[in-house]
């Protein structure tokens, strides 16, 4: 009776799920960082926050399994094919600016020609530009102000021969710092422009 | 007469601008298709990627997908994949990337919409709903 009771939920919860079960691997990036993710099912969360640690979840109604640490070869046996086709993360430049300027600061000017290099080298024509503000002063003005920086770091671009078809530009003001601070704080590390190269 | 007018402009604008691309192909093996607003398009390096996409591959094929945020998913083969919400809207603070891995493998590297709102990073299973707060998954569903 217990036995047809168990087979019941079973069934049913294959029917829902189509049979599927689930299974994360949280692992390191490319620059070796770990973060954490969360596995929620209807009846329970596992936090995964070590690298190679993994949980499965067999169907919905389950909690899924206490996570275990997998290595190199367990993971390479289920997800090889995947990571011989991985792109090459994007390539990342932060570029400094004067105070309340679009001035770039001299050492950040130098790095332009690095810029052009790999945007070469990539034969990218896929390139973010994203300017910052730190929390000195006005959230609009910063908002205009990080604008301003990007479209400048932009035109530089432009005339040192990159399409401006291969660039779009975003501007976060001061909602994505490099180094929290109190509102109204001056900080020379938020005042940037990121140049993302993909 | 003016008002009709500024209402199909402001629909001109709004289509236009949830039709931007959010990402592109990057890396291809064949076959994978992309489903794009009920047509079916065959993957290739730059092919565009929208909001609601399906990505579908097949026994050997894969492809890498790096989103204007920066993230970067990867499909393994006999893998089906949908972009179900992508708002990167950074000076608003409007941002959030839900993803619908229905069958096979995958690998995601979150991007700037994880840095700036850690909670906003979901990847739905059939079986269980995954929240990122930084950095890189692999995920199986069979």
């Amino acid at each position: 009776m217990t036995h047809m009771k168990f087979l019941g939920t079973i069934l049913s919860a294959c029917f829902l799920a189509a049979c599927s079960s689930t299974k994360v691997v949280l692992v390191r990036d490319a620059n070796g960082t770990v973060g954490q993710v969360s596995v929620t099912t209807s009846s329970g969360q596992q936090l995964l926050n070590q690298a190679g640690e993994s949980t499965k979840v067999t169907y919905a109604q389950k909690t899924p399994t206490t996570p275990v640490v997998l290595n190199k070869a367990q993971i390479d046996a289920r997800f090889s094919a995947l990571l011989a086709n991985e792109p090459k993360p994007p390539i990342r430049y932060i570029l400094y600016f004067k105070f309340d300027s679009v001035t770039l600061q001299p050492r950040s000017a130098k790095r332009l020609s690095s810029i052009l290099k790999n945007i070469a080298a990539r034969q990218s024509c896929d390139i973010s530009i994203i300017g910052h503000a730190n929390r000195s002063g006005d959230g609009n003005y910063n908002e205009q102000l990080s604008l301003r920086r990007a479209t400048n770091i932009k035109a530089k671009l432009v005339r040192s021969g990159i399409k401006a078809a291969c660039m779009d530009i975003a501007y976060y003001g001061e909602n994505d710092p490099q180094i929290a601070t109190p509102d109204g704080q001056i900080e020379p590390k938020n005042r940037r422009v990121e140049v993302q190269i993909r | 007469m003016r008002l009709p007018v500024l209402i199909f402009l402001l629909l001109c604008l709004t289509s236009a601008h949830s039709a931007d691309p959010i990402g592109s192909v990057k890396t291809y093996q064949p076959e994978a298709v992309i489903i794009h607003a009920g047509q079916e398009i065959e993957a290739a390096v730059g092919t565009p990627i929208h909001t609601g996409d399906q990505v579908i591959t097949h026994t050997q094929g894969s492809v890498g997908i790096i989103f204007i945020d920066g993230a970067v998913l990867t499909l393994g083969p006999e893998t089906r994949f949908t972009i179900d919400e992508f708002i990167f809207n950074p000076a608003e603070k409007e941002v959030s990337f839900i993803g619908n891995i229905i069958k096979g493998t995958i690998s995601f590297l979150s991007g700037a919409i994880g840095r700036i709102s850690p909670e906003s990073v979901k990847i739905k299973t059939p079986t269980a709903t995954l929240g990122l707060r930084g950095t890189k998954i692999l995920v199986e569903v069979k």
